[in-house]
């Protein structure tokens, strides 16, 4: 709610119909509290740059326990401006109170005169005294029940007697206003840091020998997947770090095509890896992180006697180890793209991706093997303006075509590129021919037919 | 008398396939459908758990498009088993095709090796897994060694190789094979194709395939073609290759023996 807004008689609360009638051109927006959840958790996860200690207050605060840091800006006023400026940057606008109480703080920043109130060490008092009661987090019925007795504002509530005050209006409100005048302990739920997927094994004497090594990236992964177990995660990645005792690591890296954590497993993983690591003048530490972690639940033994192998049997493991050893992209499974133009027409995905429905047009003949490069046909002899070619040589011999198909005209995709790339140069036209000793090739020409130029022919794939 | 001596051959042979079954009870065989086909092979088909060896000629020694086009076709019914594995040395298999010819390339892992040894070691290690039913390898050619290795990674699942013999683009060739382990060996060469009645363009496409070596069996040569009607779900349906014509003998007797002068 800006100043704007409130100019114009707008409040939080207010119904849209109202709000339209006060201001016509008002564009409205559906609220979304998980968005706000969202972005709120994003802001404490930020503010741990002040403090350790940050508190998320739903739904649109935070509590920032600053006692013993701000020493660290140069005092509490340089935290907030530091606070302010890097906000602002962000364009988020906000109130903030620094107080002895987080109630105290609450209630400054919520209806505290001033955008900024620092209010000085045991002085919240006197600061409160002039503030509704509605600052002191009560229950709705309770605030209304005090506007009713004319109880505006809370220098009249702190001096009644304690035990009326209960009986009238809760006991809630008087837990309340001793939490904010710092007489009753507040006890705030801190957000706490997400636990690392790490462990570690210091050793007391440095290892070198490839044995010890091998036991030792058994015993680390046994440490971290006991817990992974434990919380019922699986991770996809692992970096194991040998730390030599001159202060140099060497991380490794092996990925799992399913999440997993079986120490065995990893151990053979790394096992072939560890070769590359120079102990140098021994490792005295070890630590194993767990990345891309998911939940996982535990594998349920098979009822069916089913003689189809399951996939963590057998697939998972053996594409592990070509992933591992050869390198991420080089293990694959087709999947369909749904793209005319050949090349884009299939993508590598995940070997263990489960299959998905739809596939490609099996009306349309596709080569076995398709060029990378589409390879330059030359002494091509075709009639014009849409025959087949009749002969052509590619890597220095002449096939003589006999029987041919098309042309099946593939166009690029206009609606992917810019309006002025557009051209009828990059339409193809596909024939599928076979030459005089049966084998069979998909070559096409390289746009239109135009009179006077001259027709270039490539070659895309052979045929099986 | 000859009722006895029957009786102890076939109790031999018996023995003797057994014992190059490598103790595995249930060699199984796929057959072709065709008895002029199945005849030639001891067990009435392709042996299963063992591998087999595909080779082209002329162009398709680099390309070795119908080689493995036909390999396909050949492993296609074992897609119901369990996976596939492709071991390539380029990446220019192209899954719509394959899936055109009624492979089911949705159930193929594809693997792209640096060098021939990492491809041999890669297909003895997919020949070895749980849940693969074929592994596809094109590599150069074989050793006796690389190929004993291949065999026995064979016996121990019972899943079927198909190494696809593709030399590298431009490269001279640089190793021939001495001998082989192989169970079978294929040369497949393209044959023009006979588009049906009333139809024009392209037929379904055809080969030329010389059964070279057959271990325990006899050799053939056959004019084959891809049956369009094949989807490998269909369990019982019919095989993806069809028997088009039995060629004649291709090592005919030389019309005149050679004269030796002195």
């Amino acid at each position: 709610m800006d100043k704007a807004a409130r100019a114009a008689g707008l409040r939080a609360g207010q119904k849209a119909t109202d709000a339209m009638a006060l201001v016509p051109g008002l564009v409205t927006a559906e609220a979304e509290p998980e968005a706000d959840a969202a972005a709120l958790t994003a802001l404490v996860d930020w503010a741990v740059r002040y403090s350790p200690a940050v508190a998320p207050d739903a739904p649109d605060g935070l509590f920032l326990d600053i006692a013993g840091v701000s020493h660290l800006w140069g005092g509490e006023a340089q935290l907030v401006a530091d606070f302010r400026a890097r906000l602002a940057a962000n364009g988020l606008h906000f109130r903030c109170a620094v107080a002895d109480t987080p109630g105290a703080a609450w209630a400054l920043a919520h209806h505290g005169k001033g955008a900024e109130i620092i209010a000085p060490p045991n002085g919240q008092a006197d600061l409160l005294a002039y503030l509704p009661p509605a600052a002191l987090r009560l229950e709705p019925q309770a605030t209304a029940q005090m506007e009713r007795l004319g109880l505006r504002l809370l220098f009249q509530i702190i001096g009644l007697p304690r035990a009326p005050l209960a009986r009238r209006f809760g006991k809630q409100t008087l837990i309340r206003l001793d939490q904010a005048m710092g007489r009753a302990d507040e006890a705030l739920t801190f957000r706490r840091p997400p636990h690392p997927w790490f462990a570690r094994l210091a050793f007391f004497e440095p290892i070198s020998a490839l044995e010890d090594l091998q036991r030792v990236s058994f015993d680390v992964a046994a440490k971290l997947c006991a817990r992974l177990e434990r919380e019922g995660h699986g991770a996809k990645r692992f970096v194991i770090a040998f730390h030599r005792v001159d202060g140099k690591a060497f991380p490794l890296t092996i990925g799992l095509s399913l999440a997993g954590r079986d120490p065995v497993r990893i151990a053979k993983l790394l096992a072939p890896k560890l070769e590359t690591i120079d102990p140098g003048f021994g490792i005295d530490v070890v630590t194993l992180e767990a990345e891309a972690v998911e939940p996982v639940s535990g594998r349920q033994v098979r009822l069916d006697t089913s003689t189809e192998a399951a996939v963590e049997d057998g697939l998972a493991p053996l594409v592990d180890r070509l992933t591992n050893r050869l390198g991420e992209g080089r293990v694959w499974k087709a999947v369909p793209v749904a793209s005319h133009v050949p090349e884009q027409s299939s993508r590598h995905a995940a070997p263990l991706k489960p299959a998905t429905s739809g596939g490609w047009n099996p009306e349309a003949p596709r080569p076995l093997r398709l060029f990378r490069q589409p390879e330059p046909l030359e002494n091509v002899m075709a009639l014009t303006p849409d025959d087949p070619p009749r002969q052509f040589q590619w890597r220095k011999r002449v096939h003589r075509v006999l029987q041919a198909e098309g042309p099946e005209r593939i166009g690029a995709e206009w609606w992917r590129a810019d309006i002025d790339t557009i051209s009828v140069s990059h339409v193809r036209d596909y024939y599928r021919v076979e030459d005089q000793e049966g084998a069979r090739f998909w070559v096409f020409r390289e746009g239109l037919y135009s009179a006077g130029a001259e027709a270039r022919w490539w070659l895309h794939g052979v045929f099986g | 008398m000859s009722g006895f001596r029957d009786g102890r051959l076939a109790a031999l042979k018996a023995k003797i396939a057994a014992l190059e079954a490598g103790g595995r009870a249930d060699s199984e065989s796929l057959p072709f459908g065709t008895p002029q086909i199945d005849d030639c092979f001891l067990g009435g088909g392709l042996a299963l758990g063992q591998w087999h060896e595909f080779t082209g000629a002329g162009m398709e020694v680099e390309t070795a498009a119908s080689p493995a086009a036909f390999a396909a076709l050949v492993a296609a019914p074992l897609a119901q088993r369990g996976e596939a594995v492709w071991v390539l040395r380029r990446d220019d298999l192209f899954a719509p095709g394959l899936a055109g010819l009624g492979f089911p390339a949705e159930r193929l892992i594809q693997v792209c090796a640096r060098d021939e040894a990492e491809a041999l070691a890669i297909a003895e290690d997919a020949l070895a897994s749980v849940g693969v039913a074929a592994v596809f390898a094109e590599v150069e050619a074989v050793d006796l060694t690389a190929g004993r290795r291949l065999q026995l990674a064979c016996e121990k699942r019972g899943s079927t190789g198909f190494v696809i013999r593709r030399r590298p683009y431009g490269g001279q060739e640089r190793r021939t094979a001495s001998g082989s382990a192989a169970a079978t060996r294929w040369k497949i060469a393209p044959a023009a194709s006979q588009p049906g009645p009333g139809e024009f363009g392209l037929g379904p496409p055809r080969w030329r395939v010389e059964l070279e070596r057959c271990r325990g069996g006899r050799t053939g040569a056959w004019l084959m073609e891809a049956q369009t009607a094949f989807t490998w779900e269909a369990g019982h349906g019919p095989h993806p290759l069809r028997l088009v014509a039995e060629l004649g003998d291709r090592q005919l007797a030389p019309a005149e023996p050679v004269r030796l002068s002195a």
